[in-house]
């Protein structure tokens, strides 16, 4: 096994995390097949039933199963997460890559563009996008994922500036490799680890951030499982159904909470790694 | 107290003032300050801005010239009679005297002229103007007279509606009425703190004896229900206004006191006859019984009003509650006439159903009717649009089908022509010239019928034929955007045709 996902799994937490959002994964890839009944289905003579033998965790204000919606919801979830990851890393990386590879002028045209980004605060950015393009999951996943290039691009440069000193990078230019050699073959695969831990962080994120456009009104449209939507409609049953809102409000802290952890800890092992790297 | 009211020059009815026994009432009630939880802040100070952000607002700044009592029947205001003349072309209007404006001026004709040149304004004339389509001019012979004439003959409800839905300015303030109150009403504004609340202070001059009871109410504006409720549970406040059924019927349950009002509106279904598959009649009559009335109005509206066919309250004359149990809930009736439509599945399919994201229960009744319309094989999705994007879509018909409000629906029936989806002439969504003749020719038999007998039943039982053979609507049940909950000592609610708040009558008791 690979030494450092051998440190990695032995942290209690990170292990945790990892199980469980390798749960959530699987319960929302095969919900179709474990679970009874349809997210969308609606019972309306049932409308607002309380946590029962039937439904674990009740009905929501159509009569439809609670808990069902909030295990389809978790495909929306990790669905939009990964598109933006996709989005935030295909775009985000390149540019950081370049732009420390290459310096100068390249690297200040596309840092101030970076900057850009960077100072439109996401939300916000995001709803300007979705008015433009009209609620659905891809504009959901668009605008998380424009919003997470910045990052992306960050990270990949302050590791590509970090390694573009290095003698094995030095070695392999004056051995005749081409920047495009150098870049995709030498450095970028030296640079992944920062990356992986963007990764993660990022998918926290853009959960958040769609919970947070459904919340709001502006995310996927119903009848859509969401967890932010859930929470929202939620919202308004607070006296009649104080349960409506606490399944997704607990499936959302867990699954944000875990790749937390995992991304902290994923972090914390690569710097350990660098520093008994760099010796004492 | 007694008002003679005269009608065609010789037929002399008398009424009691539907207020009396509010008067009776009102003595048994103690002063002070009543508090108000509002869901949204006041628009302005127009009376003929009738938003219902304006409802809490006006009957208490402004006095019509006549009211309603709530089973609809015409009673003096600010006009103690009013004579209709025997060819249904004229109406002479005889005004209170004794009654000054909150300037100190005094009531008179001028004011009348002034509120009713508003009105006919088309840019200042607001929601009033539509009304005044029917008035061909107006004089004022004295100080206390006025007499308005109309291009055709025009029925009497219809006339009264005229008479009620005119609040009157005072002259001096018209042209700033809409960041300064003018009216006669029985409060003055005191003070208003934009977006947090409004405080009101009892007229001292008002003409009403013994009214208002309390000397203050101070309106406070709320972010959400919830905080609302929190409010009144806690005492803060003394009565929500305006705020949901949900809500309004859990408050009931645990003793506070819900009132609802005479004046509901009516959902509908509105329907772009003009578009794709709505082109088709039966494929849009087959919407009559696709529509889960019972369900939308206990989900939308926690049950609070009653399922309907037609866009009538159950106080208009021309309800018919028979179309209730003909076109009622039925997949079966449905499916047929979308076969007998000739329409294929994918021409079925395909289109939008508008949403307006901001109303919760918008979108919870949006999701019933994409629901039952999977059951028949019809796949939609929901476009959902925020505030005036929404509007904006509604107003200039770019939509498939939507659901909205209509209003005017306790009124004479041709009022239900303001409504936008319902205009004959002009229809921002169906266009000129109307796609259904049969439903404007309803209407126009209507306003031509006069008197009480058969021949206006017959127009109304048209009128309701034509409707659901268009179907470009469909109405599904009627609810309340007035509810009023209060605490168990307040008391002396006045319901108001419009559901709009009338404090001078509300005091508290014990």
């Amino acid at each position: 096994m690979n030494p450092m996902l051998r440190r990695l799994l032995a942290h209690r937490g990170a292990l945790l995390g990892i199980a469980y959002i390798v749960l959530l994964a699987a319960a929302a890839i095969f919900a179709h097949l474990i679970l009874p009944s349809d997210p969308l289905a609606q019972d309306l003579a049932n409308t607002l039933d309380p946590p029962s033998a039937a439904h674990w965790f009740g009905t929501d204000e159509l009569g439809r199963d609670l808990m069902t919606r909030a295990i389809y919801g978790a495909r929306t979830s990790l669905i939009t997460a990964l598109g933006a990851v996709i989005i935030a890393g295909l775009i985000g990386v390149p540019i950081g890559l370049v732009a420390g590879f290459f310096g100068g002028w390249r690297d200040a045209v596309l840092m101030r563009l970076v900057d850009v980004l960077l100072a439109l605060p996401g939300i916000l950015f995001a709803m300007a996008l979705i008015a433009v393009l009209g609620r659905s999951q891809f504009a959901s996943l668009l605008a998380v994922g424009i919003t997470g290039i910045p990052s992306f691009a960050r990270i990949t440069r302050a590791q590509v500036l970090s390694l573009r000193q290095r003698d094995f990078v030095t070695a392999v230019e004056a051995l005749g490799g081409s920047s495009t050699y150098t870049m995709f073959t030498t450095v970028l695969p030296n640079a992944w680890s920062p990356i992986l831990v963007q990764v993660v962080i990022l998918s926290a994120v853009a959960i958040l951030l769609e919970a947070a456009l459904s919340f709001l009104g502006v995310g996927i449209p119903p009848p859509t499982p969401s967890w932010g939507d859930m929470l929202r409609t939620g919202k308004g049953f607070l006296y009649e159904a104080p349960y409506y809102a606490v399944l997704p409000g607990i499936v959302l802290t867990l699954t944000i909470l875990s790749l937390d952890t995992l991304g902290r800890t994923l972090s914390r092992l690569i710097e350990d790694r660098q520093s008994a790297e760099d010796g004492p | 107290m007694l008002i003679e009211l005269t009608r065609r020059g010789g037929i002399a009815g008398a009424l009691a003032l539907a207020s009396v026994p509010f008067q009776a009432r009102a003595a048994d009630l103690k002063g002070g300050t009543l508090r108000v939880a509002l869901l949204a802040d006041m628009q302005n100070y127009d009376p003929q801005q009738f938003t219902t952000l304006n409802f809490p607002l006006i009957k208490n700044l402004y006095d019509s010239l006549i009211e309603y009592t709530a089973a609809g029947q015409a009673i003096p205001s600010l006009a103690t009679a009013w004579t209709i003349a025997p060819d249904n072309k004229s109406v002479t209007v005889t005004l209170r005297d004794g009654v000054t404006f909150h300037s100190g001026a005094p009531f008179t004709s001028a004011a009348v002229d002034a509120t009713l040149k508003k009105g006919a304004d088309p840019q200042k004339g607001k929601n009033v103007f539509a009304t005044m389509s029917v008035v061909k001019g107006w004089s004022t012979p004295d100080a206390k007279t006025v007499v308005i004439a109309f291009n055709s003959p025009v029925p009497d409800r219809q006339i009264t509606d005229l008479l009620q839905f005119v609040s009157v300015i005072d002259p001096a303030g018209i042209d700033t009425v809409e960041t300064k109150a003018a009216g006669t009403g029985a409060f003055t504004v005191a003070e208003r703190v934009l977006g947090q609340r409004i405080r009101l202070v009892a007229n001292p001059k008002y003409w009403r004896r013994g009214e208002p009871v309390v000397s203050e109410v101070v309106f406070t504006i709320f972010s959400d229900n919830n905080a609302a409720n929190a409010a009144l549970e806690s005492g803060a406040v003394d009565v929500i206004y305006g705020g949901g059924g949900r809500a309004a019927v859990r408050l009931r349950d645990a003793g506070y006191t819900l009132i609802q009002g005479p004046g509901p509106l009516v959902q509908v279904l509105r329907i772009n006859s003009t578009r794709g598959p709505f082109k088709n009649a039966k494929f849009r009559q087959a919407f009559n019984h696709l529509m889960d009335r019972r369900a939308i109005l206990r989900v939308g509206y926690a049950g609070l009003g009653v399922v309907t066919a037609l866009p009538w309250a159950p106080s208009s004359p021309a309800a018919d509650t028979s179309y209730d149990t003909a076109y009622a809930f039925d997949l079966d009736k449905g499916r047929a006439l979308l076969k007998e439509s000739g329409l294929s599945e994918a021409e079925m399919n395909g289109w939008k159903l508008l949403v307006n994201a901001g109303d919760e229960d918008g979108v919870a009744i949006s999701q019933i009717v994409q629901s039952t319309l999977a059951k028949v094989g019809i796949k939609i999705d929901l476009e959902l649009r925020q505030g005036g994007e929404f509007v904006d879509a509604m107003l200039q018909g770019k939509f498939d089908a939507m659901f909205g409000g209509v209003g005017n629906v306790q009124k004479f029936p041709t009022r239900v022509a303001t409504n936008s989806i319902y205009r004959t002439v002009k229809n921002p969504v169906l266009g000129d010239p109307h796609p259904h003749p049969g439903y404007v020719a309803a209407i126009e038999q209507v306003n031509t019928t006069f008197g009480a007998g058969d021949g206006v039943k017959a127009a109304y039982a048209a009128l309701n034929k034509a409707m659901i053979e268009a179907s470009f609507a469909i109405p599904t049940n009627t609810f309340d955007l007035g509810l009023i909950v209060a605490n168990k000592k307040i008391a002396g609610f006045t319901p108001e045709i419009d559901n709009m708040l009338v404090a001078r009558t509300i005091g508290f008791s014990g």
